[in-house]
């Protein structure tokens, strides 16, 4: 690699700050974003353990109605806009370049510009607590009218939410020039990683989805503020209308919400198994399938408006299992005839797949229509959510933390108290929200502040707020285990784990420039191919 | 060099497939716009809407006249040919061409914006009058904004070209222009026919 | 099986146990969380719960014996590669047919349960106006309709109305719920109306909810069939106060429900002949 001569100006360094605010590098980039989006999980965090606190007892009054209303909205709104999706940007921009042997991004500036409006749409949000009628508190779906009556904490939801938008299109019109244009020779499409081809889908998802959210929050602002009648009967607007383009956006949002986790466990389960994923193709096809079907069952968020053609869309909702399953097989495969060591990332990835197979199966319940005319908005549904995006997403995300930790970071994670996080929060996780299929049965409606003592609900949630603090318990583990790594020096070599894919191909920390040298790509795992010779592909 | 992919590959250049990518992400955003359109209007039991008797009494009502804007519409059309004239001819090389094809495109472009302007002020209803003018002056609102983009993006264009800047082989951003210039041609030629021309 | 080393017989058998204790508690589970239901319609949509129930269930033991059999029977043992085999046809085939085949069926099933709820009510079931507002209900049935069972001489363009009142938060609150009274085994009509934002009108032993939506009317019919009690409440986020949404669902035999009217009409509309009307008592 050349080196790219940079004008030293004699005597003045920049101050490492400011070299951080002003990088284009899509490695500090993608740290920013994991930092950014952490503190965001850690905050989502916090309000749901008040969620939880208030909940833990009946006729609780530790926080009023109101308050409650714009905790639960912030919660969500934190975890998903501010959390799990950004997340992915940030592994996605750490690793994509490095995966298919890139030096960069195909846009750094771009990159850069996709980043920095985070910051900004976070704060902007998260004032809304200290301005007049406080923050949103319509619920992350921000359903019309109710979304009309609140106060300005509500606009600057929606701008923040409409910026953060802004940011994933662009940033999803940037992974996917990086993935189509900067790949290595011999990198065919087909021999890309998984995380690639997961973040590919997910960049399309985001690309057509996001903008017809934007244009519902367009829409939403107008009617509150320039007396638009999108959502208003009495002007000839549609109530229902709302629903439909928001949901739209936020069916395909939860495949934008997973699909990255599902890629960063097949990229772990093949490295521990010590075999390829079985079925990679078929993984692919079911990723894009995924994409393809997750734009046509939207209206199953609206199986009790009475508008729905129940029909078709219980029918596609049924239907998007079977990709699913796919993938469900592929790491079953991927594991089955394997030889498996269970280090912490592991531990996680196999985590995400027993959960997310619960949380999928209890998703199913609600594409049949008539079981959904009883499931839904209750907390059958907050089980459901949580099984995919805490026992799913965010499984992935720690699992892909340790282990990319030694590459970004150049520094291993204590294996012990690896084990113990996950330990704890595997049992925490289970304990908070396993409950929640009962109370939901039991005809528990979600977004209630209170509910009365002769409910009888309140063991069960009792339970499920002590699973609630478990996994913030869980958290300490983790932390301490991160504050050892940095005491200690970068001693990871390029390749701790016997991986497969280029990243493992250079330093741990990579260079600025990410390659000295590339091995030569003649499958999907070229560090394997390194390893053993090409001639035990077998294929 | 270095033995990996930042070498761009053939056909098209990074840039402009990801300004192709861009361009999808808008029409999707006027995709639902247009969606929201239809739908209210499907769900509506007349079109359009009626009126209370307050607005009657303040003069509100829901009449679009045509004729100017399909003056107007003519107008954007010429416009785009007198773009794709300018991308043509940088192709062949000849800036002088270009330069006239930018010009003018840019004047209509314009030209259409300030039509628009003035219709807006001879309508007897406002974005509050009902579904019809919340969509009316949405739809035609975004798009407008999406014109006098694409018109800076002419002029930004023009005024690189003035400096030579675009040659047979190299004048990417003249075709970025003009491709956002057909598209927010389309989407008017779209608007148009929904919202002025089916009754 | 008898051939092998013990080490791996031992562990087969601790996944078959983990698969069973698996099965166990998902069965155990499952049983502990049937919704039951009190009406006609109900009944159909638990069958149809059950059923997704044990096709969950089953979907879901088979994988996760799988799962942990695989992660024990599969330990890494030693440096030596296992074979490296990347997927192949059948197999793949299998992956998609089988959850098709099941998707469809249950598919069918919830298809066939949809059809049956939903037929519309007889013309002469009793009809009750629901309106939702923030933050309570108003239950409002017509003279004409209850008239053809209760009087035939009422004038059919009265209505008695239950309305809702705001609880205050830190009550027992059992008493200022209002109640929708219905008859047992009698099918019954309600129209949904909502003037200010979406509420959702939810039975939880009818298993049902219907969402209320300002400029839409929906309805539903039901035929209860066990008298009691039955505590339900709003199911849609309406805004402070939605959690406080709550109303009595009160399912009684036909002469209680008469009386009850009996008693409502002279209260409210000032109307004593309904009381001593033949077949009431007032209580
Ligand atoms: C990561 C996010 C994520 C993911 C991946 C999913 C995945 C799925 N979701 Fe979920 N969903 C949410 C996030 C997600 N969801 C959220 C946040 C909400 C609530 C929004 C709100 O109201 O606030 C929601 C709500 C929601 C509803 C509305 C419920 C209601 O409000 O009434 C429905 C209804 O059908 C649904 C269905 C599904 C289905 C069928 C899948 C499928 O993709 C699951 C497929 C997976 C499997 C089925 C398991 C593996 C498959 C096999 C082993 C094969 C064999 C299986 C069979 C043959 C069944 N989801
Ligand atoms: C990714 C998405 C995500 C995640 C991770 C979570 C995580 C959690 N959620 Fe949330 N939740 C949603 C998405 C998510 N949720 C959504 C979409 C809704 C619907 C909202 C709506 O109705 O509008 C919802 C609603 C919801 C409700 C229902 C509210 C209601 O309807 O009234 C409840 C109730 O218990 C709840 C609880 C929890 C709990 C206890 C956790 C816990 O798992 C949280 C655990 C995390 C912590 C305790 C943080 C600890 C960390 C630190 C202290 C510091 C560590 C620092 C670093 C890592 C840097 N959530
Ligand atoms: Cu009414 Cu919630
Ligand atoms: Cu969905």
């Amino acid at each position: 690699m050349a080196t790219v001569a940079v004008p030293q100006l004699s005597g003045y360094h920049r101050p490492a700050v400011l070299d951080w605010i002003m990088t284009v590098d899509h490695k500090r980039l993608g740290i920013l974003y994991l930092y950014f989006t952490l503190f965001f999980f850690a905050v989502g965090g916090i309000l749901a353990l008040l969620v939880r606190t208030q909940l833990a007892v009946a006729d609780n009054s530790f926080v009023g109605n109101d308050a409650y209303n714009q905790i639960f909205t912030m919660h969500a709104s934190a975890m998903l806009f501010l959390f799990i999706i950004p997340v992915w940007a940030g592994f996605g921009n750490y690793l994509v370049p490095l995966q298919i042997g890139a030096a960069d991004m195909a846009f750094p500036r771009i990159n850069a510009l996709s980043f920095w409006m985070l910051p900004p749409a976070g704060i902007l949000m998260f004032a809304g607590f200290i301005v007049d009628g406080g923050a949103a508190d319509g619920g992350w779906t921000a359903y019309s009218p109710l979304a009309q009556q609140t106060g300005v904490g509500m606009d600057m939801w929606i701008i923040a939410v409409i910026v953060l938008g802004m940011s994933s299109t662009i940033g999803a019109a940037n992974f996917l020039v990086t993935m189509f244009r900067m790949r290595a020779p011999g990198m065919t499409m087909f021999r890309m990683p998984i995380f690639c081809w997961t973040m590919l889908v997910t960049a399309l998802l985001q690309l057509l989805a996001t903008p017809v959210l934007a244009a519902a929050l367009v829409m939403l602002f107008i009617d509150r503020n320039y007396g638009g009648q999108f959502f208003d009967p009495n002007g000839g607007g549609n109530v229902v209308l709302w629903q439909n383009v928001f949901w739209f956006y936020s069916h395909p949002a939860v495949y934008i919400m997973i699909l990255p986790g599902m890629g960063i466990i097949s990229e772990i389960l093949p490295v521990f198994s010590r075999k390829p994923l079985f079925g990679y193709k078929a993984f692919v096809f079911a990723t894009i399938g995924i994409g393809g079907l997750g734009f046509s069952v939207w209206a199953h968020h609206m199986f009790t408006t009475g508008s729905v053609l129940l029909p078709f869309f219980g029918f596609m909702t049924f239907m998007i299992g079977v990709p699913t399953g796919v993938k469900i097989f592929n790491w079953l495969g991927t594991l089955w005839g394997g030889s498996i060591s269970f280090p912490t990332p592991m531990l996680f990835a196999i985590g995400f797949v027993s959960m997310f197979l619960i949380g999928g199966i209890n998703g199913t319940y609600s594409a049949a229509v008539p079981v959904d005319f009883a499931l839904h908005d209750t907390y059958f549904v907050v089980a459901h959510i949580h099984y995919v995006l805490f026992g799913g997403s965010v499984f992935a995300v720690f699992g892909g933390l340790y282990y990319w930790f030694p590459k970004i970071w150049g520094r291993q994670l204590n294996e012990r108290l690896g084990k113990l996080h996950f330990a704890l929060m595997f049992v925490g996780f289970n304990v908070a929200f396993f409950p929640m299929h009962m109370l939901g049965l039991d005809g528990m409606p979600r977004r209630i502040a209170v509910y009365a003592d002769s409910a009888g609900w309140e063991a069960l949630n009792m339970l499920s707020t002590g699973g609630a603090f478990l996994i913030a318990v869980s958290m300490i583990p983790f932390l301490i285990a991160v504050v050892m790594a940095f005491m200690r020096p970068k001693d990871q070599p390029d390749d701790p784990w016997e991986a497969n894919t280029l990243e493992w191909a250079t330093t741990s920390p990579p260079p600025d420039y990410n390659f000295d040298s590339l091995p030569p790509v003649r499958s999907e795992r070229p560090l394997f191919d390194a390893r053993h010779g090409d001639e035990e592909q077998g294929h | 060099m270095a033995a990996h992919g930042t070498a761009e590959r053939q056909g098209m250049t990074n840039s402009m497939l990801g300004f192709i990518l861009f361009l999808a992400s808008e029409v999707m955003f006027f995709g639902g716009l247009f969606a929201a359109y239809f739908i209210a209007r499907a769900d509506a039991p007349a079109w359009p809407p009626p009126l209370t008797p307050e607005q009657i009494a303040e003069g509100v009502h829901l009449e679009l006249e045509v004729l100017l804007p399909a003056i107007s519409t003519g107008i954007l059309v010429l416009s785009s040919i007198t773009m794709q004239y300018a991308v043509w001819q940088i192709q062949k090389g000849n800036q002088g061409g270009m330069l006239w094809g930018l010009f003018i495109s840019l004047a209509l472009g314009i030209v259409f914006l300030a039509a628009q302007l003035y219709d807006y002020t001879q309508l007897h209803f406002r974005a509050d009058d009902t579904i019809y003018g919340t969509t009316f002056y949405t739809l035609t609102g975004f798009h407008g904004a999406h014109v006098a983009g694409g018109a800076l993006f002419i002029a930004v264009v023009t005024v690189r070209a003035l400096g030579g800047q675009f040659t047979a082989e190299n004048h990417e951003a003249v075709e970025a222009s003009s491709m956002y210039w057909h598209f927010v041609d389309v989407v008017w030629i779209a608007l148009f026919t929904v919202l002025y021309i089916i009754k | 099986m008898l051939g092998m080393p013990l080490s791996r017989r031992l562990r087969l058998i601790s996944a078959t146990v983990a698969a069973a204790l698996l099965a166990l508690m998902a069965t155990a589970t499952a049983s502990a969380i049937q919704p039951g239901g009190i009406t006609d319609e109900a009944r159909k949509m638990n069958d149809l719960f059950w059923i997704v129930t044990i096709a969950g269930l089953v979907v879901f033991v088979l994988v996760g014996a799988a799962l942990v059999y695989a992660m024990i029977r599969y330990r890494r043992q030693g440096d030596e590669l296992p074979p490296q085999f990347h997927g192949g046809g059948k197999i793949e085939v299998a992956m998609v047919g089988v959850p098709v085949l099941i998707v469809i069926a249950l598919f069918t099933i919830s298809m066939i349960t949809l059809v049956d709820i939903d037929d519309p009510a007889e013309e002469d079931a009793l009809t009750v106006e629901i309106t939702g507002f923030q933050f309570s209900w108003q239950f409002s049935y017509s003279m004409a309709d209850l008239g053809t069972n209760t009087d035939p001489n009422a004038d059919p363009e009265d209505r008695i109305n239950i309305i809702g009142t705001l609880q205050p938060i830190d009550t027992p609150d059992d008493e200022i719920r209002p109640v929708l009274y219905l008859p047992v085994d009698e099918e019954v009509e309600f129209i949904l109306i909502s003037n200010d934002v979406i509420h959702s009108f939810y039975v939880k032993d009818f298993l049902y909810k219907l969402d209320l939506i300002p400029g839409r009317v929906n309805s539903f019919a039901v035929t209860p069939r066990v008298t009691g009690d039955y505590s339900a409440q709003c199911a849609e986020l309406c805004g402070t106060n939605h959690a406080l949404m709550r109303f009595i669902v009160r399912v009684v035999e036909r002469d209680e429900f008469d009386a009850w009217v009996a008693a409502e009409a002279a209260r409210q509309l000032g109307d004593d002949a309904l009381v001593s009307s033949p077949g009431t008592q007032g209580d």
